[in-house]
This record gives structure tokens, C-alpha cells and sequence, in this order.
């Protein structure tokens, strides 16, 4: 018994006396390890921000900055560098990007990702040169590097938003919202009883003076876009929102003849020569057509194959006038590259056909990087264009 | 020399019973950090200091440490010392703290260190231990060294990360891989055995010998050890 | 879902691409000494399977509420050596209590494993690479099946070593040392495995 506790004393002398040792050298090597790491990562901040100087940590905690940031230091030449995570091919890529005291990037670097180093690495070396000395207004024009798109895509976002940070800490004002967000927004605070669920409104009928409908999916009403002005009306077109008389006035009538418009379902068999790529079309009482077809984007190859890369057809619908005019144009179901084809889904590519003729439809713009869907989406419209024909011959 | 001169001891860690060539202790480190000269170097110094403080503590108590206790004590001690180091090269030679890594506090469980106050240091007095603890540590340094040495020269084209630019042609970079450093290992243990020509204490077999329990486990059901 | 595959890429890399043994070179002495009969590697290799999950369920935790809490990482080495030695005590203390034919086969190794250096190195890894809780632990199994895996492999090559003619000075440490280098060779082989997961 006494020989335990003996034995027990000891040890827990040692232990007592290690800890010491320990403590000690602790409270002597703990500064300089520190002070090491400090010069390290300034070492670091000063790589992309080679005339900061010395920089501070910055408080961003109350701060309402992009959700990427994570760490801001503010340099002593009034520049700043801004530590982000983003998500490129894979997620979790970390970037650091210093920006100038003038809003210009003096240099980004690449701390971490998941990336192939083969190709997202030595993309986003090419890369970090491309965009030193863009600013907030010109970082868009920076192109990606093919073959590895999502790296520089996401590389992109990162300076975007270190740079939106510097506005925001600059005590700027940066609009964070998504395009979405803020249509979404607009709709709700125009009708409120719409409960922020909004279909918009595919024109089958020229209106004129509205640019879009969004109809409530409760069927509480529809909101009208008149320029800037977002106008909430009533199921039967009565204006709630507050606005000049000749606004309501074109509002009733737009919905007025959105409720009261007819379409006939027409037999595809009863004619001949129509495009196979012809899923459905529609006649409205005025003559205009609502017609479906499908489009070759890049998941299909020239011959109308399916090409396994996405293996979709592009599904289109496009209304054209009694005056070949076209209407209203929608892409509804696409399966093209995600990141670069998939633009054909937003209404910054399909809106540019609106107003367009046989003769100018040509003339839109193509997707940056995705040639092949652009030219697809093209060729179905012109498809539809000529089914039209076909079917007015019929009559 | 006379087997128990201070000069005999010194020299025994270094030549006659080379921890690494010909005792076979500490496998794990001598494989890992000998990519590079600078690192073996800078490894063998971390373990010559732990081994010769260690030592000379140990030795120091000997007479105090029951028998009942004796390897939890050490292992405090010894984990003591490697921290202590861990934080003088984490200070003072930050490049060397990042290429070691996990390897530097590894260094506790160095087969060596244990060895050598359970063989040595609990036995003799704290001079000898001392010399004892730095013959071995030299021992151990220079062995690293001589293996980084090949396998940085033959497989980067570099010295201690100077590049030798007209071998670059030549290099052959399955020898910083990881069975490049077990063949490297392997030749150099035959080349000093056909050099000593069996002189050497007889090379022990694994078994036990290389095995840092051993030196503890005797009293335990160690069948392993009675198998060879 | 995602945490899923993680949790599968972690498993797959410490089973194979980061092989601790044959990558690593952490836990080579046993490696070396107890692979000579497959039986026995067996019982090394999953003994230490079981001590370094045990001691990562122990030491895990203590460095996430104890030493990082108040500030005392600088004591990790010192804390996970010291929990992995009691843990081997009491596991073999247990093992001979409850389950004495486990303690038959595994007993004899226990003892070797307290200053097994692939053990501490699973600890101190799991927390320099910043994986969660359940992460280490399947990280940590993973280790110890590539340990096993490994020697069981090597048991294989040495008992053909051991039919040979071999050089007299590469007797021994020697040879074992470069047919090891064969089988880490082969393992080389599964690097990259891991990123194609996934893919």
C-alpha cells in the first residue's frame, strides 16, 4: 500500500515538473510563434496587395457583406484584401483577393480547392491575371477559360464579391440581391395577396404598353410591369396599386384580355410538311399561334441525335403574331451544360426574341461559351416560324 | 577502448550499435523524413536532444522512479522533452516545424528513445547517460543523413534543396517515393553488414529487438518475443 | 448525401492511397516484426484496429472540450500519448476479464502498441486534417484496415521470402526492407483512385 502511494507520488511529481518545463518554454516560445504566423499571413496579404503595407483584421460581424467573405483586412494604403470561400468545380475554394483603394483588384491568389490541378489549377493561374486591375463595372467582361469553366466561374464570383465588399466597407451601397430576389420582391410588394407565388404570364395577344404579367397562382390577381412600375390588380384588372389613371386603364385591358382569351388546339395530322421537331400548336382567336418545339442544343449533335452529354432537347414555346411578329418566346425545359448552355433558361437570352421577325430573329446575341445551344435555339425558332407558315397555308 | 570509458560509450551509438543501420530502431522516422537532407538533419537533431535530456533526467531519477511505474514515468518525460522541442522549432525554425509535421511529435514514440532509458539510462549514472543519449543521437543523425543524402541526390537532383541542376536529366523519382526509401534503407543495412562482416553486435531479428515494447514487455505474456 | 461520400472518400483513402504503413511510414515496426506468420499479423493488425478507435473515441473529444477550450493544444502530445497507454492497459485488462479467449489471441500485442507510432499519428492526423468526430472515427478505421490489410499481404510475400536463397548480408532486416518496398510499389499504384471516386 505504501508502495503505491509512493509509487503514485512520483508519478504525479513528474508529471508536476513536465507540466513546468512545458509552461515555461510555452509562455516563452508562444510570442514568437505567434509573431511568426502574423508576419506569415501578412507575408501572404501582401502577395496580392504588394503596396499595403501593415494590415488590420476587420470587424465584419455586424457588417452585411456577400455570404462568401470571411475574413477583411484593411491595409495601410486604404486598400483591402478579402479572404472568400467559393464554390468552383468542387466546393470549398478558397481565394484571396486584394483590392486597391481605387475599387481596382491588385491581385488574387488561390489558397485552397479541391480542384484538378491540371486543369482548374493552372486555369486559375491564367486567370488571376485576367483580372487584375478590373473593377466592380468591368469584372463581367473577363472571360472564362474553356475547359474549366466552373473554376473560373466560381474564381469570378470571388473577385466580384471581394469587390462588392470594398463598396459595401466603403460605405456604399451594393444591391446583394439576386435578380430573382428582387423581382420577387417587387411582385410581393405590389400583391401582397399573391403570397409571393407569381406565374409569369406567357403573351398569346399583343398588349400593348405592359412589358410582363405575373399572375398570383392563388388566383388572387395578376401584377402588371409597366416600365419600371410594378401594378397590382385584382382577378377582374381593377389597379390596387397606386398609379396614374392611364396605367390602370392599360391594366384592365391587359387583363381584361388576358382573361378572355381563347385558344384552339390544332390537329398537326391534317398537314403536311410540318417539322418533326413540332411538338404542339395553338390558334387564338385573333390569329395568333402559341406553337411548342423542341430545339437541338448542344446535348444533340447535328443530326437531331441525342448526344449523351445532357441527352435533352431544348423545349421551346414561342407565340407568333398575326403580323409575324413574335410575341413572347419561353424556354421551358432544357438539360444544356449547367453553368454555360443552361442560359437559355433565363429570360436575358429567350426575352431578346420578343418583337423579333423572321427577318431579324438572327440578330440576338449568343451565349457567351455555348455556341452550339444558341445556334440550336435559333434554328428551332425558325422552325416555328416556318410551321407557322405552313399552317396559315393550311387554312 | 576500454567497454567502459566515456569514450567508448559515445562512440558505441555512433558505430558499433548505429540505432538506425544496425540496432533497426526508429524505422518509422528514418523512412519518413529522409526526402530531404535539411529535414533528416533537422529530424536526427530533435530526437539527439530529446534523447540526451531525457536520458540525463532519467538517470537522474533512477534511483527514485519505482519499478512499479517506471515506463508511465519515462513516457511522461520523454513526452515532455518532444513537446518542449516541438516549440523551440515551431519558434525558431518554422520551415522545419511544417516539413516534419506530424513526425516531430512522433518522436514519443520513437522505438530509440525508450529504448535507451530503459537499456541505458536507467542503469548508469547521468554523464554516461548523457554521452550515451548524444553518441546514439549523432548515430541516428548521421544514418538519416546518409540515407537522405541518396535518396534526395538521386531521386529530386537536390542537397538539403539546392538543386543540382546537371542531374536533373537523371533523376529518378522513385527513390523520394515511399519504396524508394525502404530499398535505399534496405541496401545500406546489408552494406553495413558486409562491411562490419558480423563484427557488429548480431543483428537481432524484428521481432522484439525492433519493437519499442520490447524493451518493457519482457515481464508480460510476450510470446512473440519467445517465438524467434 | 454529401457527407456521405466524404465519409467514403476518407474510408478509401486511408485504406489504400494514404496507406499509413506503406505511405506513411507510421507503424513500421511492427510491420516488420510481426508479419513473419499470417496469424500473427492478423492479431497485430486488428489489435491495433481496436486501439486506434478506441483511442480516437478518447482522445477526440479530449482535445476538442478539454485542450482547445482552455487554450492548452501545446499539451496535445504529452495528453494523447499518456491516454493512449492507459487505454492499452485497460483494454487488456478488460479483454482478460470479460473475453479470455480474445485476450488469448490479442493480449500479446497490447502491450507493443502502447508506443505504436501509426496510433498516436491516426490521432494527432485526425486532428491536423480538421475532421469531425464521426470523420476521425471512420478515418481512423480506415487506418487500421490498411495496417491490417497491409500485413496480412506482407505475411504472404514473407513466407516466401523465407523459402528463398537469399544474399547472406541481406539476411533478415535487409530483404524484409525491400520486398516491403514492392508491396508499397504495388500500393502507389491506387493513388488517384480516390479523386475518380466520385467522378
Amino acid at each position: 500500500m505504501k508502495k503505491s502511494i509512493k509509487s503514485l507520488a512520483v508519478l504525479i511529481g513528474i508529471c508536476a515538473f513536465v507540466a513546468v518545463i512545458i509552461a515555461l518554454t510555452n509562455s516563452i516560445t508562444a510570442p514568437i510563434i505567434e509573431a511568426n504566423e502574423a508576419k506569415k499571413s501578412n507575408e501572404a496579404l501582401l502577395e496580392v496587395l504588394p503596396e499595403g503595407g501593415s494590415f488590420d483584421l476587420v470587424d465584419i460581424s455586424e457588417k452585411q457583406l456577400p455570404e462568401s467573405v470571411n475574413e477583411v483586412y484593411r491595409a495601410a494604403n486604404g486598400g483591402y484584401v478579402v479572404k472568400l470561400t467559393v464554390s468552383g468545380y468542387a466546393p470549398g475554394m478558397v481565394i484571396v483577393c486584394g483590392v486597391n483603394s481605387d475599387g481596382t483588384v491588385s491581385g488574387s491568389k488561390l489558397v485552397s480547392s479541391g480542384e484538378t490541378p491540371s486543369i482548374g489549377g493552372t486555369a486559375a493561374e491564367k486567370f488571376k491575371s485576367a483580372v487584375i486591375g478590373k473593377t466592380i463595372s468591368d469584372i463581367d467582361t473577363v472571360d472564362t477559360i474553356a475547359s474549366a469553366t466552373k473554376t473560373t466561374l466560381g474564381y469570378r464570383n470571388a473577385i466580384k464579391d471581394a469587390l462588392n465588399t470594398v463598396v459595401i466597407l466603403g460605405g456604399g451601397e451594393v444591391d446583394l440581391r439576386s435578380e430573382e430576389e428582387i423581382l420577387a420582391d417587387n411582385l410581393s410588394a405590389a400583391l401582397p395577396a399573391g403570397e409571393g407565388k407569381f406565374t409569369k404570364y406567357f403573351f398569346v395577344e399583343a398588349i400593348d404598353g405592359i412589358d410582363a404579367i405575373y399572375t398570383a397562382d392563388n388566383e388572387s390577381g395578376a401584377v402588371c410591369v409597366i416600365g419600371e412600375d410594378f401594378i397590382g390588380a385584382d382577378a377582374e384588372g381593377n389597379a390596387l396599386t397606386e398609379c396614374s389613371e392611364e396605367a390602370a386603364e392599360l391594366v384592365k385591358t391587359a387583363i381584361t384580355k388576358v382573361n378572355s382569351t381563347i385558344m384552339s388546339e390544332i390537329d398537326l395530322t391534317a398537314f403536311e410538311g410540318l417539322p418533326s421537331q413540332l411538338i404542339s400548336a395553338k390558334l387564338t382567336e385573333s390569329g395568333n399561334y402559341v406553337i411548342d418545339i423542341k430545339g437541338a442544343g448542344y446535348g444533340i449533335t447535328g443530326g437531331d441525335e441525342y448526344h449523351p452529354a445532357s441527352g435533352e432537347y431544348i423545349l421551346i414555346r414561342v407565340s407568333i403574331g398575326a403580323d409575324g411578329k413574335i410575341l413572347d418566346c419561353l424556354t421551358l425545359s432544357q438539360a444544356e451544360t449547367k453553368g454555360i448552355g443552361d442560359a437559355c433558361a433565363n429570360e436575358s437570352f429567350y426575352g431578346q426574341f420578343d418583337g423579333k421577325t423572321e427577318e431579324s430573329y438572327n440578330e440576338i446575341d449568343a451565349i457567351s461559351g455555348a455556341t452550339l445551344t444558341t445556334d440550336g435555339y435559333k434554328k428551332a425558332i425558325s422552325r416555328a416560324f416556318e410551321s407557322v407558315k405552313i399552317l396559315k397555308g393550311g387554312n | 577502448m576500454k567497454k567502459n570509458s566515456s569514450l567508448y560509450v559515445l562512440f558505441n551509438g555512433i558505430l558499433r550499435e548505429n540505432p538506425v543501420l544496425v540496432l533497426i530502431l526508429g524505422t518509422c522516422p528514418t523512412l519518413a523524413t529522409t526526402t530531404n537532407v535539411f529535414g533528416a538533419f533537422g529530424m536526427g537533431v530533435a530526437t539527439l536532444a530529446v534523447l540526451i535530456c531525457s536520458n540525463m533526467i532519467i538517470s537522474l531519477l533512477r534511483k527514485i522512479i519505482p519499478d512499479s511505474v517506471r515506463i508511465p514515468c519515462y513516457i511522461v518525460i520523454i513526452a515532455g522533452f518532444v513537446t518542449v522541442v516541438q516549440m523551440l522549432v515551431h519558434a525558431f525554425v518554422p520551415a522545419l516545424y511544417e516539413m516534419l509535421g506530424v513526425y516531430l511529435a512522433l518522436i514519443v514514440v520513437n522505438c530509440i528513445i525508450l529504448g535507451r532509458a530503459e537499456m541505458f539510462a536507467s542503469k548508469n549514472s547521468v554523464g554516461k547517460s548523457a554521452l550515451d543519449g548524444l553518441g546514439m543521437g549523432i548515430g541516428f543523425t548521421l544514418a538519416l543523413c546518409a540515407i537522405a543524402t541518396i535518396r534526395e541526390v538521386v531521386g529530386a537532383a537536390s542537397f538539403a534543396g539546392i538543386a543540382i541542376p546537371f542531374l536533373e536529366p537523371l533523376k529518378i523519382e522513385f527513390f523520394v517515393k515511399a519504396p524508394g526509401g525502404m530499398v535505399v534503407y534496405g541496401l545500406l543495412i546489408a552494406l553495413v553488414g558486409r562491411l562490419t562482416k558480423g563484427k557488429s553486435p548480431k543483428k537481432k531479428d524484428f521481432t522484439c529487438v525492433g519493437c519499442p515494447g520490447m524493451s518493457f514487455c519482457t515481464k508480460s505474456t510476450c510470446n512473440v518475443k519467445k517465438e524467434v | 448525401m454529401e457527407e456521405f461520400k466524404t465519409l467514403i472518400v476518407i474510408l478509401m483513402s486511408s485504406v489504400l492511397v494514404n496507406n499509413y504503413v506503406l505511405n506513411r511510414f507510421l507503424g513500421i515496426c511492427p510491420f516488420l516484426g510481426v508479419s513473419k506468420k499470417i496469424n500473427q499479423a492478423v492479431g497485430m493488425g486488428v489489435s491495433v484496429t481496436l486501439v486506434m478507435l478506441v483511442a480516437t473515441l478518447a482522445t477526440w473529444p479530449i482535445n476538442e472540450f478539454v485542450l482547445e477550450r482552455f487554450g492548452l493544444e501545446y499539451l496535445q502530445t504529452i495528453v494523447f500519448i499518456l491516454i493512449i497507454a492507459s487505454l492499452v492497459q485497460i483494454l487488456e485488462i478488460v479483454l482478460k476479464k470479460f473475453s479470455p479467449s480474445l485476450h488469448q489471441g490479442l493480449g500479446v500485442y497490447l502491450p507493443l502498441i502502447t508506443t505504436n507510432c501509426a496510433v498516436l499519428g491516426v490521432c494527432i492526423n485526425n486532428i491536423n486534417d480538421g475532421y469531425t468526430f464521426l470523420q476521425s472515427v471512420v478515418s481512423s478505421l480506415g487506418c487500421g484496415l490498411g495496417f491490417l490489410l497491409a500485413m496480412i499481404l506482407f505475411s504472404g510475400i514473407r513466407s516466401r521470402i523465407d523459402e528463398t536463397e537469399v544474399p547472406v548480408f541481406f539476411r533478415g532486416v535487409a530483404i524484409t526492407l525491400i520486398a516491403a518496398s514492392f508491396i508499397s510499389l504495388a500500393f502507389m499504384g491506387f493513388a488517384g483512385i480516390v479523386d475518380n471516386l466520385f467522378a
